[in-house]
């Protein structure tokens, strides 16, 4: 357990300053920046403390606006995907939400992926909305939500390939 | 008590997220400018439509005194009017020439104990009102518009600290700006004035022709005090305003025909 908590806090910074400093300034096609830190909160074991979640999603978010110079945008919605993760693995593996470390091994491939994808694309179209805040601007929102949810998930994908190697 | 803790501690979740949340939000607030005019915009619609709301209560009671004010309004128009007539000769003349279109509004939320006071009319960008465009009432000046929705307008109010108006002199046309300290609601202070020009107490002060927002020469107050501080050569001078702005209910929204014109020019000035 405590070498647990020793690595999440390792993956938090090292996230956040991957985030930061790297995938921010990638700027692919002129506008999309995978948001990879979301694996934080995607491998967070799923038997963890849910009130620490929430208040280190609120942390990540903070820090990375303050980093990147944002606007608050990544608070927000770090902090609400921390908040209904729950709900989401609830719906994406059913009767299987107490296997810990599920998200990598112990259920089927498809509930992995829509768990996944529902924690990405929530996340992005909350991130976009927040960022445009206006109806007019609903379709560059669709836009940048499709196309960024794509490559953070692509990344996600391949990094949890290296966790599974990692942990065997 | 032990029921309350045991709900407490069962929505702990949803209160810790809301509380981060709210911070969150005014995280956002502070740190961009469209998000706070966003929320700004939001707050001035919600806040408008309330005092609508309890405004309407109010002004049924005060029905009466409001009709009687409209009939003194009338009557001196009509006056006007049939002075105007007397003079028909030069109609077109004075029409023409007059630049500035005017339209009625009604106050729904007025305050004046704070020292950046704010008024919310009635009208808005529906009834072709546009920000930074002057108000009056029927004896004074009021204000300058400076935010719009589509019913509603914001007033910065002549009682708000950071608001200057040009003024100027009726005897003699000497100008200086006329600035609110915050303190009465019929207080003004008169700076700028140059002590070359000769001024004494009770004199009229008028609005000067050389701001955008209000035409030369409407009526604002009379000198209450003058000081002449010994190394400058500016006058220290008080106004008593004419208009008492804690009770209006009734407020003209006058907008410059030329002020694209005039804009134009300061423009091509500055560069």
């Amino acid at each position: 357990m405590n070498r647990n908590n020793l690595l999440s806090v390792f993956r938090f910074i090292f996230l956040l300053f991957l985030q930061a400093f790297l995938l921010n300034n990638i700027n692919l096609f002129g506008f999309i920046n995978p948001n990879l830190y979301l694996l934080f909160f995607i491998v967070y074991r799923f038997d963890s403390n849910p009130s620490l979640l929430i208040f280190l999603g609120f942390f990540m978010g903070l820090l990375l606006d303050l980093l990147t110079q944002g606007s608050g945008a990544h608070t927000i919605s770090a902090l609400t995907i921390a908040f209904i993760r729950p709900i989401i693995i609830r719906t994406s593996f059913g009767i299987n939400y107490d296997i810990p470390m599920g998200m990598i091994e112990g259920t089927q491939l498809n509930q992995r992926i829509i768990y996944l994808l529902f924690m990405i694309s929530i996340h992005h179209l909350l991130l976009y909305i927040i960022i445009y805040l206006s109806l007019d601007s609903f379709l560059i929102i669709l836009k940048n939500t499709l196309f960024t949810s794509f490559f953070t998930f692509v990344m996600v994908y391949i990094s949890l390939g290296l966790f599974k190697r990692h942990n065997d | 008590m032990q029921q309350l803790i045991n709900a407490l501690l069962k929505y702990k979740n949803s209160l810790f997220y809301i509380g981060l949340l709210l911070l969150s939000l005014i995280f956002l607030n502070q740190r961009s400018f469209y998000h706070q005019s966003f929320f700004s915009n939001i707050s001035l619609t919600v806040s408008s439509r309330m005092s609508l709301f309890s405004q309407g209560i109010v002004n049924y009671f005060s029905l009466k005194k409001i009709n009687q004010q409209l009939r003194l309004e009338n009557e001196k128009l009509k006056a006007f009017e049939l002075a105007y007539q007397h003079n028909k000769n030069n109609k077109s003349a004075i029409f023409e020439s007059f630049g500035f279109k005017i339209t009625s509004a009604r106050i729904i939320k007025n305050s004046y104990n704070k020292t950046r006071n704010f008024i919310i009319i009635n009208k808005g960008e529906a009834d072709g009102i546009k920000t930074d465009t002057g108000v009056i009432s029927s004896d004074g000046i009021v204000g300058v518009i400076n935010q719009t929705t589509e019913n509603f307008s914001s007033i910065l109010s002549l009682l708000h600290r950071d608001l200057k108006i040009n003024a100027s002199f009726k005897k003699n046309g000497a100008y200086g700006s006329l600035s609110w300290e915050g303190n009465h609601p019929k207080k003004m202070k008169l700076d700028d004035v140059s002590t070359l020009n000769p001024v004494s107490i009770g004199d009229t002060i008028v609005t000067g022709g050389m701001s955008n927002y209000f035409p030369y020469g409407i009526p604002l107050g009379a000198v209450s005090k003058i000081e002449r501080p010994k190394f400058e050569g500016y006058y220290d001078i008080d106004i008593d305003l004419f208009s008492n702005l804690t009770q209006k209910e009734f407020v003209y929204v006058i907008k410059n025909r030329n002020i694209d014109q005039i804009k134009k020019l300061n423009n091509d000035e500055s560069q």
